[in-house]
């Protein structure tokens, strides 16, 4: 079960408009490295998860990623306050216009909308887990992308707190990948998949 | 303090706590870590306690209709000062 907090985790308050930046940081909401994808990843993938620590794990970061996904949203959301038709032509806001007004669709920068084929769940612990290593790291990577491409200082701050929870979140299921290796076969732990073969482990 | 300030204490509190949280996740027995969360939870329910009083309900189990309906929400440009 999930139940709001009417907060958010982060505050977000921008100054100035500027619909050309929005349509940059929108791919964190619906791109493939995105906190839409890394939300339902994990919550999809901790079924399969053995033991309550990743159980737990999963949970939780994905958990949080909902709350990420709320504060990417704002921060769209405050971009494209109050723009003229004239502004939405000129800030290139008219492709995302004509289908979506201003409300707030999951779709990357590109203008592809989200889709599930940019994760997995695997059912195999190690193969979910060095997944989620992974899409940290490309979250991390868009992120620092956003840093590159916006100088809005209102921003830039909701991004640097964006991009340490996926830093945090990379070191959280490196030791989560090594919990399950310690509790795998000490001579090959590929040799079964403990979300899946009964009797797995030493 | 003024909303402002409660909303910063708060969102910190609740930050240090949900960090730890984590961090127990794959470190459950650490009681450093346990203690920590445990001093921090206290402060939390205080600064909690006082932001329902002043910014308005943080959860739907404390509060329906007119008093959840309230604006701004949390997207809302206006809920920084509450």
């Amino acid at each position: 079960m999930f139940m709001y907090e009417k907060k958010l985790q982060y505050p977000v308050k921008i100054a100035t408009p500027n619909a050309k930046l929005a349509q940059v940081i929108i791919t964190q909401f619906g791109g493939p490295d995105g906190e839409l994808g890394a939300s339902m990843r994990y919550l999809s993938q901790r079924f399969a998860m053995p033991w309550g620590e990743l159980k737990g794990l999963l949970t939780d970061i994905g958990t949080e990623e909902l709350s990420h996904i709320e504060m990417v949203c704002a921060v769209v959301y405050q971009l494209t306050r109050n723009l003229s038709i004239d502004e939405i032509k000129r800030q290139g806001f008219d492709k995302y216009f004509v289908d979506h007004t201003t409300g707030i669709y999951p779709v990357a920068a590109s203008g592809e909308p989200w889709t599930a084929a940019t994760i997995q769940s695997t059912g195999d612990v190690i193969a979910d887990l060095s997944e989620d290593l992974a899409a940290e790291q490309k979250a991390r990577k868009t992120y620092d992308n956003i840093l590159r491409l916006s100088d809005d200082p209102d921003v830039n701050d909701v991004i640097r707190f964006l991009r340490a929870r996926e830093i945090v979140h990379f070191q959280r299921f490196g030791e989560g990948l090594r919990f399950v290796t310690d509790k795998l076969d000490c001579k090959n732990y590929y040799a079964c998949n403990p979300g899946f073969d009964k009797n797995c482990g030493c | 303090m003024n909303k402002k300030e409660i909303l910063k204490k708060l969102s910190a509190a609740e930050f240090a706590l949900w960090d730890l949280h984590l961090y127990l996740d794959t470190h459950p027995g650490d009681l450093t870590a346990v203690g920590l969360y445990n001093k921090y939870h206290k402060k939390y329910m205080l600064l909690r306690e006082e932001y329902e009083a002043t910014c308005g309900k943080l959860s739907p189990r404390s509060a329906q209709g007119v008093e959840w309906l309230k604006d701004p929400w949390p997207w809302e440009k206006g809920w920084c000062d509450c």
